[in-house]
């Protein structure tokens, strides 16, 4: 399944490419997390709590950042399982200045196995954009801490 | 010498008589595999692949194993040194497959673990907790791209994810080379041909989805070296030889009980690694174990049927003559070879010849490994997909044409004086014909009448279309030649102190009515009530043997055996009524059986009643003479072919403009079974095979995505038809006794699925037609009539 | 896995009171702790309704609500419909109608029919099959089901 979208931010593109790799402002920001850790450079461990219908559980998982330009560009491999099934995904990142703000660009291809395919397969899409939404938000909220 | 005056007792065959099987039914009394308990008894659970195709790195147990309550956790590594690999019943090459995977996982849903715990949900607990890695291989969903060269493969030996290739046709293989000898034919007649149709259908994957899933009981009695296993199984006879073999142990140390089962409809012939699994670990754990399968584990383990894809070329002349065809089939028969997985797409070929004379064909089968569940019978099985094509593509040349749909049939026919009839695949049809059925089925939908109500429904801007379909098809599995498992059935028949009557029979029902039909047989056949039989099944303690029900077999097969066991049981009884009139001079053969009484034909005065006759056998003072005492008689039948029902299907469809939801405005079902002991449950067997059909036609299709994840596997995403999906179905019969058994009866299990869909999709084509369509792939999904409404052309 | 919590549950006229896990099923508690095996598992998604039963006299199904949940109610199962040795219209009109075949949906369609002919003792047929479009059936297509709950309403409307 392929999950992509925009998003503006309100910051310069240089700022949100620092918070977005930062583990500690990743940590704070994805949502139900309870673990994150750096394993070895740019792979960081982390266990997740979900708690939506049938894709209801705990996850824990392991994140590589690859290919990074910064200030414009990285990729992510997930790779994450718990009793419901496994998710891997591979996301890339795209930022683009716009005016004084910042539009992200990110597109994903998401593998589903278990239960979490099978009958949480047709909730995955809304799922997904459900926590891609807050995590964004929690984002947009480090972005005008940082401007304050 | 007295008479009994006992009421006159009417014949029973043929008449509408109320189930015997149903007061325990509705009542809630019956016992399936679920309602046994066992003092002591330990439940299982299996711990699942969830991915499609991998290697197993590693299994983790000890979280499992150590929670209070699990007796024992077991891999499929370990579980290898207690059973072996799978015995399949069909005679191609198969892969090893193993109850539980070793090494290699190839389906979701394959079991790589096994939990026994004190009870069901700590079961699960226990396999949720086992921790398994994978080294994921690419998973193989495209059957067509699963033979390409690169590919991955599931099993080493079978280049290409190749189980089966077959080909016959033209005008005969030579055996050695397997090789066409001459395939001129063919090629002449499509060279010929006004008009050739072409077409790429698929015939897509379906669950079978008995109400109740499988379950299974097995209690290994380790002092007795005695095996009992009660399951969910159409074939307790073969679950027994199956079972044993794989245990070790003889048949005569294994019983099978198949109790109250709650429907089959093929995909509880196979024997199951559940089953397998069951018995091996009561053995091991020293206790009874139960297993019962959840839906969404019906639907990744039980097996799926259907998922044929066709290549169809018919070729035709103007006036509507058949001149050949060819068919290209891929049967995607997913990650392993079962029980009669193999054999099934070999019946669809064989099938293809219709109700029609085909002067040629040729035909190529090619059966494909590819990361999903494993294929095997699915009510048809194998004859749906077949009929399904040809009759699709015979309306095409119907269309093609601009010919009525039942007029290219009616000209096509084989006539009834071409009976037996051989196929060009070698098989012989035993008795047919078909014009009157055809013309009934018209008569009963009024086919010009439909048709004018269709055309003023198009005027008014409705879509609207009629469909019609002819099918035969092959019922009564034997012989033995052709069913790996033995083709025959077995039937005992025990006259019992007092004149009652004890029945047994191999054909295991689920459903299917047998304790009435076959009641109904032996009341008329001894001429008593029919409360003073009873038929008993499902059982191998108590029925010796049998093969079981499947292929529409219990009344032309085990019927048969019925009739001749009761055949032999009646002689005896008339040899011991002759002793007891030895002063009147009547010997056996002027004896008939006439209500309640056995009697000189014609004289009801010089008779005795059967209950003294009965008694007598039981104390038989004095003993006649070369007679042994007692009434208890076997037979087995073993049919000498197959029989061939028939029938014609004709429905009509609306598609809505807007929504592109089809809706099925009529099914009129006029179809041919030979002789019909009881109405009552042939058209139930008619209707529940329509409603399976129309379900395949408009709903049910299991859909794997590309990493073969099944997206599919509950009620919620899986279309099953309900009750406000279907119209009141309008049968009629013709009817065609069949020479093969006494009885003339064909069987009827299956018909309505097969003649079916067929006929719904042939409807929503016409539906279609003036946006352009020709052909629509099922099911037909709203979505994919929209689209073809509102951008035309095929799907 | 929780402690145990006491219950009490009218079952087809008798009190039942067990200790029960909190995530016990009512369907398990029927079937495993009273044996009354009548109703029946056909799916794990609650689409079925093999496990209808009559909570508090409206149709039910069982798998969807925890044995907790039904504290202080009424149940009625299958096994509690005939009145002695009296079939239920329903039951009868499933027998005289063959509206079943391998009769493992019969309990709950029966039971759904029993709440359905409550509510309309005089269904038209679409209002029938409507009425137990919860409820799936493999063998029979349907018909003689409906044909099984007209000849109730039928005799139910006489009596």
């Amino acid at each position: 399944m392929e999950i992509k979208g925009e998003h503006e931010f309100s910051g310069p593109k240089e700022l949100l490419y620092e918070l977005l790799l930062d583990p500690d402002v990743l940590a704070g920001a994805l949502p139900g997390v309870e673990r994150f850790e750096e394993i070895a450079p740019d792979t960081y461990e982390s266990t997740m709590r979900v708690g939506i219908a049938s894709v209801r559980g705990t996850y824990t998982g392991r994140v590589e950042v690859l290919e990074q330009a910064p200030p414009d560009s990285y990729r992510l491999k997930i790779d994450g399982s718990g009793k419901p099934g496994g998710v891997r995904a591979d996301a890339s990142v795209e930022l683009t200045e716009n005016g004084p703000g910042t539009t992200m660009h990110y597109r994903a291809d998401v593998k589903a196995r278990g239960t979490i395919a099978r009958l949480g397969g047709r909730l995955l899409g809304g799922v997904a954009r459900l926590l891609i939404g807050q995590f964004f938000k929690s984002i947009e909220q480090q972005v005008d801490d940082r401007a304050a | 010498m007295t008479i009994a005056d006992g009421p006159a007792l009417p014949k029973l065959i043929g008449e509408r008589v109320k189930r015997r099987e149903d007061p325990r039914l509705i009542q809630g009394q019956a016992t399936y595999v679920d309602d046994i308990k066992l003092p002591g008894m330990l439940h299982l659970a299996f711990k699942r692949s969830d991915i499609a195709h991998g290697v197993i790195r590693s299994i983790d147990t000890s979280a499992a194993a150590a929670m209070e309550g699990v007796e024992l956790v077991i891999t499929g590594a370990e579980l290898a040194e207690h059973l072996g690999p799978m015995p399949i019943g069909t005679p191609f090459p198969a892969p090893d497959h193993y109850s539980v995977a070793t090494d290699k996982v190839r389906y979701v849903g394959e079991p790589v673990a096994v939990v026994v715990a004190e009870d069901r949900y700590l079961a699960r607990d226990a396999a949720d907790a086992i921790e398994v890695e994978y080294d994921e291989l690419p998973a193989v969903v495209d059957p067509e791209a699963a033979m390409e060269a690169g590919s991955a493969t599931l099993h080493e030996g079978f280049e290409r994810n190749i189980a089966v290739e077959s080909y016959w046709g033209g005008t005969g293989v030579n055996p050695e080379t397997a090789q066409p000898e001459d395939d001129s034919a063919v090629d002449a007649a499509f060279a010929e041909a006004d008009v050739v149709v072409s077409q790429r259908m698929l015939n897509q994957r379906l669950a079978p989805n008995a109400m109740e899933p499988r379950g299974v009981v097995a209690h290994y009695e380790p002092g007795r070296e005695y095996l009992t296993v009660w399951s969910a199984t159409q074939n307790p006879h073969i679950l027994r030889t199956l079972v044993a073999a794989l245990m070790g142990l003889g048949e005569h140390q294994v019983r099978a009980v198949a109790p109250e089962v709650g429907g089959g409809f093929g995909c509880k012939i196979n024997i199951y690694g559940e089953e397998y699994v069951a018995a091996a670990l009561s053995r091991l754990v020293k206790a009874p174990v139960k297993w019962i399968e959840d839906r969404t584990e019906a639907f990744l383990t039980t097996t799926h049927g259907r998922d044929l894809l066709g290549y169809i070329d018919l070729a035709a002349k103007n006036d509507g003559t058949i001149t050949g065809l060819k068919a290209r089939i891929i049967a995607d028969i997913g990650a392993y070879e079962v029980l009669l997985t193999a054999m099934i797409p070999t019946l669809t070929g064989l099938m293809m010849n219709g109700v029609y004379r085909l002067p040629v064909v040729r035909h190529e089968l090619t059966e494909v490994f590819t990361n999903k569940t494993p294929t095997d019978a699915y009510r048809g099985a194998g004859r749906p997909e077949g009929l399904y094509f040809l009759e699709r593509a015979v309306d095409m040349v119907a269309r093609e044409l601009g010919m009525d749909p039942a007029e290219i049939r009616r000209k096509n026919f084989v006539p009834p004086d071409e009976f037996p009839f051989a196929t060009q695949g070698g098989l012989v049809y035993d008795s047919g014909n078909y014009e009157p059925c055809l013309d009934k089925a018209l008569e009963v939908a009024d086919w010009q009448g439909l048709l004018a109500e269709r055309d003023a429904a198009r005027a008014e801007g409705r879509i609207v279309g009629v469909g019609l379909s002819f099918y035969v098809e092959v019922c009564g599995l034997g012989p033995s030649a052709v069913v790996p498992t033995g083709g025959w059935e077995h039937s005992g028949v025990t006259v019992e102190r007092g004149g009652k009557v004890t029945a047994t029979t191999g054909a295991s029902p689920h459903g299917q009515g047998n304790e009435t039909t076959f009641a109904q047989m032996l009341a008329d056949h001894f001429s008593i009530p029919l409360e003073d039989i009873t038929i008993l099944h499902g059982d191998t303690s108590v029925v010796k043997q049998g093969i079981g029900t499947f292929g529409s077999r219990s009344q032309a097969v085990g019927g048969a055996a019925l009739i001749s066991a009761a055949g032999k049981a009646g002689d005896k009884m008339k040899q011991f009524a002759a002793a007891l009139m030895t002063d009147q001079e009547v010997s056996p053969e002027d004896l008939v059986f006439e209500d309640g009484r056995i009697q000189v034909e014609g004289a009801p005065e010089v008779s005795k009643t059967f209950a003294e006759v009965a008694d007598y056998a039981y104390v038989p003072v004095p003993l006649p003479p070369g007679m042994e005492p007692g009434v208890s008689e076997e037979a087995f039948f073993e049919p000498e072919n197959n029989t061939y029902p028939f029938g014609c299907h004709i429905s009509m469809v609306e598609v809505d403009r807007d929504t592109g939801e089809t809706k099925l405005l009529k099914l009129i079902a006029v179809d041919d079974c030979g002789n019909v002991i009881n109405p009552l449950i042939v058209d139930g067997q008619v209707h529940g095979g329509l409603a399976q059909g129309i379900g395949q036609a408009m709903f049910e299709e299991v859909v794997y995505d590309e990493d073969g994840q099944p997206v599919t596997a509950s009620f919620m995403d899986y279309v099953m038809p309900r009750a406000a999906d279907l119209p009141v179905f309008e049968l009629d019969r013709t009817v065609t006794p069949t020479p093969i058994n006494p009885l003339g009866a064909k069987g009827v299990g299956e018909a309505g699925t097969i003649g079916s869909t067929p006929c719904v999709v042939n409807a929503a084509v016409d539906a279609l037609a003036p946006f352009g369509v020709t052909h629509i792939e099922m099911p037909l999904r709203p979505e994919r009539m929209w689209r073809l409404i509102n951008e035309g052309g095929q799907s | 896995m929780s402690e145990p919590v006491p219950i009490t549950i009218n079952v087809n006229g008798r009190k039942r009171s067990a200790m029960v896990e909190a995530r016990l099923l009512l369907v398990h508690f029927l079937r495993e702790s009273l044996n009354l095996t009548g109703t029946h598992v056909g799916c794990d998604t609650s689409q079925c309704g093999a496990c209808t039963v009559l909570l508090d006299g409206r149709s039910t199904k069982s798998c969807t609500v925890f044995a907790v949940q039904a504290d202080g109610s009424e149940v009625q199962t299958i096994e509690g419909l005939a009145d002695g040795d009296e079939l239920h219209p329903l039951q009868d009109g499933f027998w005289e109608e063959h509206g079943l075949q391998c009769g493992y949906c019969t309990p709950g369609m029966i039971m759904s029919a029993v709440n359905l002919l409550e509510d309309n003792p005089a269904p038209s047929e679409a209002e029938i099959r409507e009425g137990i479009s919860g409820n799936i059936c493999r063998c029979t297509g349907y018909q003689h089901i409906v044909n099984a709950i007209q000849h109730a309403a039928e005799r139910m409307a006489q009596s």
